[in-house]
């Protein structure tokens, strides 16, 4: 299976966004996008899981998919958690295929065991994304994208997100967004150079 | 000497009915005012009737069921007037009048088109499904968008969208729909009575006292519709908030 980003332009009154980027993205593979902010990673990744329209280009599937979009496990730049359920809810309720069990037992790969029955409003940034990337990387999915997934996490923690993104994605392809490269030396890594992208 | 929260409200209750108590002796006329103790008289002898149960009953049940289908009405066109746009635009008229409108011009309305019999059941979900209309459109209106584009990114199940994004958006306007539309109910479904006399009613009993110029039991009527909404209040508050806990915590 490829995505396959053809000749995608965006911009916002007038602004350019993205101009011109392509992109095969193939199964197995891993993706780092790491450009300053406000340079259209974002935008990209909307585009990518079709919550916005690119204004020429097109994003094609190739290949079999379950459903007409991208089915995507994705860590958002903001959390996006609901603030009163527990990490555990919080996981499990993306998808009836997910128990509060199972979803408790990935957790606890991430996070200390008396931290999943709280809710995640009283977590700490570093652990309520590290429930992101849980939630992200459980869901049986086309596509996982993470989008700043280690912000607020130090460099141990940084180091074991990533080991449990790469135990758990299989040959689901991903994409990163992130500032800095550090133990993400298998993705292959995809520049942005302002709004001119290249990949 | 500081009083306790408790003791000075149970002050200022015994206050205002000394003071009513002492202004129906002053005015010593039964038509014009009669005291709490009257009032109570006249209470304990209605309970003890048959005719007052009956009427309770017979109100309690048109009243109640013409708020839970107009709430039901107005949540379920909130929810419809929220995914198109243009049921919206095509409601928003009818609510505006309905709010507007009269509750004496929707009385005489109903009782003519269709009697006495259903009248308080009509006002009373007349005057619920705007207000709960109202109150969940903004509810939903305000729902996070950022988390409905987690849901459909997630491809989430509808039930657990509901739960986990919807409910706890809106259980604050819901709440706040149901206590205001509440209160409204009992007063302008009982109202209707008073205008539409159907038998063995609450309207009727007030109806009835004013004929017999028996202030002390109209007071006493007064009362008793007063504590039923009250009661009612608290029951369908403590409903929806054990509902919404219980959402949160499965």
């Amino acid at each position: 299976m490829t995505i396959e980003v053809d000749h995608v332009y965006k911009s916002y009154d007038g602004k350019p966004v993205l101009r011109d980027f392509s992109l095969d993205i193939e199964s197995g593979k891993s993706y780092l996008i790491s450009a300053p902010s406000g340079s259209g990673k974002t935008t990209l990744l909307r585009i990518l899981l079709g919550l916005e329209k690119p204004d020429r280009g097109s994003i094609r599937l190739l290949g079999d998919y379950k459903y007409s979009g991208l089915n995507a496990g994705i860590v958002f730049q903001e959390d996006r958690l609901c603030e009163e359920c527990s990490a555990a809810v919080n996981v499990a309720m993306v998808s009836r295929r997910i128990s509060r069990a199972s979803a408790k037992e990935e957790l606890r790969k991430l996070l200390p065991s008396d931290e999943l029955d709280k809710p995640v409003r009283e977590l700490s940034g570093g652990m309520r994304r590290r429930v992101c990337i849980v939630r992200a990387c459980i869901i049986p999915s086309d596509i996982i994208i993470l989008d700043e997934p280690f912000a607020g996490l130090d460099r141990v923690n940084r180091q074991k997100a990533i080991q449990y993104i790469l135990d758990t994605k299989g040959t689901t392809p991903l994409v990163i967004t992130d500032h800095s490269a550090e133990g993400l030396d298998f993705c292959r890594k995809v520049t942005f150079s302002g709004c001119d992208a290249l990949s | 000497m500081r009083l306790s929260s408790a003791k000075r409200k149970v002050l200022i209750i015994a206050f205002w009915l000394v003071l009513w108590q002492a202004l129906a002796m002053a005015v010593h006329n039964d038509i014009l005012i009669v005291g709490p103790l009257q009032t109570m008289q006249a209470l304990f002898a209605l309970i003890q009737t048959a005719d007052f149960w009956l009427s309770i009953a017979s109100t309690w049940l048109r009243i109640t069921a013409g708020f839970i289908l107009g709430s039901a009405l107005g949540i379920l066109l909130a929810y419809v007037s929220y995914r198109k746009q243009a049921v919206r635009e095509l409601l928003s008229p009818v609510i505006a009048a309905m709010k507007a409108v009269p509750v004496a011009s929707f009385v005489i309305l109903i009782l003519i088109w269709a009697g006495s019999e259903g009248l308080s059941f009509n006002i009373s979900m007349i005057v619920v499904l705007p207000v709960l209309y109202l109150n969940t459109l903004s509810g939903l209106d305000s729902t996070d968008k950022k988390m409905l584009e987690m849901a459909a990114v997630f491809h989430m199940p509808k039930s657990a969208q509901l739960r986990y994004i919807y409910l706890p958006q809106l259980e604050a306007f819901l709440l706040s729909g149901f206590q205001l539309s509440l209160g409204m109910s009992w007063k302008a479904g009982v109202a209707a009575e008073v205008i539409g006399q159907p038998l063995q009613t609450v309207g009727n009993g007030l109806y009835r006292s004013k004929i017999n110029l028996d202030t002390a039991q109209l007071i006493a009527w007064t009362i008793v519709i007063v504590l039923i909404a009250w009661l009612m209040e608290k029951l369908v508050v403590l409903l929806l908030q054990g509902i919404c806990r219980a959402g949160r915590r499965a």
